[in-house]
């Protein structure tokens, strides 16, 4: 049994022996797995396979331990391009990185742009790629950094962008007087091309606008957000389903609450509700807002309008729905982060509502800088990230504590970040690069 | 060569390539390469291939951007494949079609595993970013092109398929096996593909089959026959799906069936003759009853069906037996009927209908319609009642005592008038207990304990109220004797019960006059009493009271009467007389002349117990009637009851009484619900005062809205009520 089971493999003159228990690990769906099936007359001495023997070794070594471990005389890319050969790109991703920790996050890789302006977002893919937004482009990366297609909708001031899945990557951006372009549109994350538009129909006529702020909701019910600006009436957001790639619904602004200018859109399963934040320096006063577009309401709103005088009053900058829908989480100029509660219903009443919570860190910081960027918030399996200036805080725990601050010391200030796919990438505002953290995969003992 | 100098004549300084580009002919020599292994692996000649060779130059071509070359080479040599199958698919002879396409199928996906194999790598990477369908499926899309829709294959593999399902229905064995794999494949092709080549036509044969055959059974069949047969072909399509076809096909086809066979001829079998709905409850068929639901659960309206008609049925049949005159005269025999038609009833829901709320719902609403079209139903369910509680127990076990009161109760909770069952029932228990006739005390407690349950704590605090009277008169009397017993000497003993007025159902009667032994003992007893109870009245109810006497007949037979006190008072007359005429009884006794003629006759006309001679001899008492000590009265028995002639049943006046004082009992009752309304409502208009009267007063008896409007004009004369200024209709509470 023990002979049989044995398999021998001549890899570009190299022998490597290893069993077909091993091998069962690649799967059928890979060369490996095909080789050694019983359509292809199986049983051989000896299987001879012109390729890279080095790799061949690094990836067979995967197969047994489940573990990756490249030597330094092996490029990662020409690993890539074997693993990619062998069907075992896949596994070589599982293996790279480990499951996401604020805490035990290690700078793995920084990827300098080209772009000339400042950026304007970053986006995780849900397989650990990304894209960046820098002014009328977006740059899409795979999980291994290489730079795919970059693409554009018709080179207009891109707003926001995100991914409804690893492959298809949805844009907003600014309409340009006079024109129909702006507006939303799919594009292909592999090869950048457009696969679909969506518009935005009014009185049963399309619409050009200008999309902003965007958001998913959740997985199975396939519908995209997205906040919208046009020249008439189309001021609100829209909500379309991107498998029909139509418009299914549209919620008008009310007055004294705008949500065409939003800058932040949340969809909140627990409440069915959307949160819409439209924020200083947008607008002058800060409105959050929760939607329920099945009647069309505002069942829950808060707006600082009244209580900010001056600029040097603690002003909501950035805000985010905490992961059990039960508040908000916000951040002013300072880096206090501050609490609304969601259950106390309608703190309409002159933005009372916030819990801010004084970190000591504001006393021994130096003097934002000038070319200082708007603080961003996000949340990750219970844990909080916030930006501020060239460092990323990371607070665990329901109390929120600070527990790990990520800096690195060339980049100036983050203008953006995002976490996905067990990455955490952060945008700096100077030399147009991003840096990609990984929590590294577990150590054997 | 040439582009080559010229380049350089421009001085034109040439990036460096990194990719070589792969030589034309070389991509042409792969890819013939691969087109012979296609080729070798349709003709199963794929073992002197190697997989490495293949697959390297597969990635060889995809890597050098021949992906196209090699995809569309791939369409072409699978369709010329596929077409050469085609024809040899086509020219199988009869029965060796479906086997030929099944073994080709096979072979294809076999084929189609190994050309994957080889073109992984441009499934991988050529396949989605230029967006073609991966190899495996173009290989079932090729197949389904060129296969299954060609124009020689389409429409002979649906008919051969329907065909055999047919042969198999009428009865032929047929290679389920085979079938399974060919419907597995359309399945595989697309649910589409199997929808529309087999499942939409599968369907309509079906329907047209069992519309037929449906037709056929209901003339030939009886009602039970035909739904064992539908029944059968139900089972056999369910059975069908789960051997060779789709799980999604079950719906389908059985909706099919059950539409065809149950819901196009729902009401012919339900009222067949001789054999529908009607005959099976009659005749208890649970098979055919339990069948017949089942299936026509199974359609809209089925049930409903079902139930309509056991309705009309159940009401009918109670109908006629409540307005039964024969069955009337039997009160206890009556509600036995009743008692019987339920648990038959109950019986057949249990087993047959799976204890269907709805059907239970119908079997209740259905008594309660009939029990209550005989306003006697009250009164002869007490009477059923007295008769267990009196003997028909007697050595029952505790349980079976409950089975029976708890089935009582059922028939109870039909009733309407609630509190004309409670006017009889007190009359009875007040019988039973003065005439200490009841079997078991328990017996008694337990149907009060539920009449409680039923109806709250004051339909029963009076008859509770007796039980308690019982007991203290038992305790008095020990007491009286206990301190009496010096005084009294060997006169005749006195058992009193006292009953408190307003529990029990006494009526005021003039007193008779009592034979003067008894009277001495009498005054005592009221002397000892008064003493000890102050404030207190006592009145002889002389007519509810029993006496066990002693007599001496000629030839010195002596006997223990046991008798009431009227016959007790009319007997001790003939101590100091031989003969007296009615006329000289009645002014003795003065009892009441309805009561005397029934104590006279039974002492005087029953045969065997006649301890006094009437003449003339008759079985009637008349007032020129003259009675005689009964000198030759003989009984083998000792003691000897004698019974007094009661009316089991009330008579038709004592009925109009009874009835009288109920409504009377009523008015107090209306009154009280219509001033409770008004006191929470202030204003209210005439009809929700009826409606909510009636629903308050529901769980005791149905009041009538004309009796309502009266007590309402009467509360309103009173000032409780007045009519509002504006809107006569509108009622206003008075404080």
């Amino acid at each position: 049994m023990a002979s049989r089971d044995r398999v021998r493999f001549n890899v570009g003159g190299q022998l490597f022996e290893t069993t077909s228990t091993t091998l069962a690990n690649a799967g059928r769906e890979s060369m490996l797995g095909a080789l050694l099936d019983e359509s292809w007359n199986p049983g051989q001495p000896e299987y001879f396979i012109d390729r890279n023997p080095a790799c061949f070794s690094t990836l067979l070594d995967l197969l047994r331990t489940g573990a990756l471990h490249i030597p330094s005389n092996v490029p990662e890319k020409l690993l890539y391009r074997e693993a990619l050969y062998y069907g075992l790109l896949d596994h070589v991703r599982g293996a790279k990185w480990g499951p996401f920790d604020g805490n035990t996050l290690r700078l793995a890789d920084s990827v300098p742009g080209r772009a000339p302006g400042d950026g304007t977002a970053i986006r995780a893919a849900p397989d650990g790629g990304c894209c960046v937004a820098h002014g009328s482009m977006v740059h899409v990366y795979n999980w291994m950094l290489e730079e795919r297609r970059p693409i554009s909708l018709d080179y207009q001031q891109v707003n926001d962008v995100g991914y409804i899945d690893a492959n298809s990557i949805v844009i907003t951006a600014r309409e340009r007087l006079g024109k129909g372009d702006g507006g939303m549109a799919v594009f292909s994350a592999a090869t950048g091309e457009l696969r679909h538009r969506f518009r935005v129909e009014h009185g049963r006529q399309p619409k050009s606008f200008t999309a902003g702020a965007l958001s998913l909701a959740c997985p199975d019910d396939h519908h995209i957000f997205s906040s919208c600006k046009g020249r008439l009436n189309e001021y609100g957001i829209g909500v379309w389903d991107h498998n029909t790639g139509q418009q299914v619904d549209f919620f008008y602004e009310h007055p004294g609450c705008s949500l065409g200018d939003a800058d932040k859109l949340q969809w909140l399963p627990s409440k069915n509700c959307l949160m819409v934040a439209t924020l200083f320096p947008r607008t002058d006063n800060c409105f959050i807002g929760l939607l329920d577009f099945r009647d069309k309401s505002i069942p829950w709103c808060w707006s600082d309008a009244g209580i900010t005088v001056n600029l040097e009053d603690k002003r909501v900058l950035h805000a985010i729905a905490m992961e059990d829908g039960h508040s908000i989480c916000v951040i002013n100029q300072y880096d206090d982060l501050g609490f609304i509660d969601l259950r106390a219903g309608n703190t309409n009443s002159a933005g009372t509502g916030v819990r801010w919570s004084s970190r000591s860190k504001l006393m021994n910081q130096k003097v934002p800088y000038e070319e200082s960027c708007y603080p961003k918030l996000a949340t990750h399996n219970g844990q909080l990230f916030s930006c501020m200036n060239d460092s990323i805080s990371v607070f665990s725990g329901s109390e929120h504590v600070l527990t790990s601050t990520l800096r690195r010391s060339y980049g100036g200030s983050i203008c953006d970040f995002s976490i996905g796919g067990d990455r955490l990438f952060a945008l700096h505002n100077e030399e147009n690069v991003f840096d990609v953290w990984e929590s590294p995969p577990c150590p054997i003992i | 060569m040439n582009s080559q100098s010229q380049r350089r004549k421009n001085f034109k300084i040439e990036a460096f390539k990194h990719k070589v580009e792969l030589d034309p002919k070389y991509a042409e020599r792969t890819w013939k390469v691969l087109e012979h292994a296609i080729h070798e692996i349709y003709n199963n000649n794929a073992s002197r291939l190697s997989f490495e060779e293949l697959y390297r130059s597969a990635y060889n071509m995809v890597l050098h951007k021949y992906g196209d070359k090699l995809y569309t080479g791939l369409v072409a040599t699978m369709t010329s494949h596929l077409n050469k199958i085609a024809k040899s698919i086509e020219s199988a002879q009869g029965g060796l079609f479906l086997e030929k396409l099944n073994h080709k199928w096979a072979d294809h996906n076999k084929a189609l595993q190994m050309i994957r194999d080889i073109l992984m790598y441009m499934d991988r990477s050529y396949v989605p970013t230029s967006h073609k369908t991966p190899v495996h499926e173009l290989g079932l899309n090729l197949w389904r092109d060129h296969i299954i829709h060609s124009t020689n294959i389409q429409a002979r593999l649906q008919d051969t398929l329907l065909d055999l399902i047919q042969r198999e229905r009428t009865g032929d064995v047929i290679n389920r096996g085979l079938m399974r794999n060919i419907t597995k494949m359309l399945m595989d092709l697309g649910s589409s593909v199997y929808q529309d080549d087999f499942e939409k036509p599968f369907l309509d044969v079906s329907a047209s089959f069992y519309s037929g055959e449906s037709q056929q059974f209901i003339v030939c069949c009886d009602c039970g026959s035909y739904l064992k047969k539908a029944e059968r072909r139900l089972n056999e399509e369910m059975e069908r799906v789960s051997h060779y076809l789709d799980a999604k096909t079950e719906v389908k086809i059985t909706s099919v069936v059950e539409r065809e066979m149950i819901a196009n001829h729902m009401q012919r079998l339900v009222h067949m003759d001789n054999s529908g709905l009607v005959n099976m409850l009659m005749d208890d068929k649970y098979d055919d009853l339990s069948r017949m639901y089942s299936l026509f659960k199974r359609v809209p309206e089925g049930l409903s069906t079902i139930r309509d008609v056991m309705t009309s049925y159940l009401r009918e049949r109670g109908r006629v037996l409540v307005t039964d005159t024969e069955r009337l005269k039997d009160p206890v025999e009556f509600v036995q009927c009743l008692l019987n038609e339920k648990d038959k009833h109950d019986k057949i829901i249990s087993t047959a209908f799976n204890n269907d709320k709805t059907f239970q719902n119908a079997l209740n609403s259905s008594f309660e319609y009939f029990i209550n079209l005989n306003n006697r139903s009250p009164e002869f369910i007490s009477l059923y009642l007295d008769d267990k509680l009196r003997k028909g127990l007697k050595g029952a076990s505790e349980e079976e005592v409950e089975v029976v009161l708890d089935k009582v109760m059922m028939l109870f909770r039909y009733l309407q008038e609630k509190d004309v069952f409670e006017k009889y029932y007190k009359q009875h228990l007040a019988k039973r207990l003065l005439s200490g006739k009841t079997v078991s005390d328990d017996a008694e407690r337990s149907m009060i304990v539920k009449l409680k349950t039923e109806c709250g704590y004051q339909f029963t605090s009076k008859l509770e109220g007796m039980f308690t009277d019982m007991k203290t008169s038992e305790d008095t009397m020990l007491d009286f004797y206990a301190k009496q017993s010096a005084e009294l000497g060997d006169g005749p003993t006195l058992a009193v019960q006292i009953l408190t007025t307003g529990s029990w159902p006494t009526q005021p009667t003039a007193a008779c006059n009592l034979p003067p032994e008894i009277l001495t003992v009498c005054e005592k007893f009221r002397t000892y009493y008064l003493g000890t109870h102050s404030g207190r009245r006592l009145t002889w109810q002389t007519n509810m009271g029993t006496a066990d006497i002693k007599a001496t007949f000629g030839k010195g037979h002596k006997h223990e009467l046991n008798v009431s006190t009227y016959q007790m008072c009319v007997l001790m007359l003939f101590n100091s007389a031989d003969g007296l005429t009615y006329r000289e009884i009645e002014q003795a006794t003065e009892i009441p002349a309805l009561d005397l003629k029934r104590c006279l006759q039974s002492l005087a006309c029953v045969k065997g117990k006649n301890v006094l001679r009437k003449e003339p001899m008759s079985k009637d008492i008349s007032e020129e009637d003259v009675f005689y000590f009964n000198d030759k009265f003989t009984s083998k028995f000792v003691k000897v009851k004698i019974g007094t002639v009661v009316a089991q049943k009330e008579s038709e006046p004592e009925k109009q009484e009874t009835r009288q004082r109920v409504e009377e009992d009523r008015k107090p009752q209306i009154e009280a619900a219509i001033v409770r309304i008004m006191k929470s409502r202030r204003v209210l208009d005439h009809n929700s005062i009826v409606a909510e009267v009636t629903k308050q007063l529901q769980l005791r008896f149905l009041p009538n809205p004309v009796v309502i409007k009266k007590r309402i004009e009467s509360l309103i004369e009173r000032e409780f009520l007045e009519r509002d200024k504006a809107d006569r209709k509108l009622y206003r509470y008075l404080a």
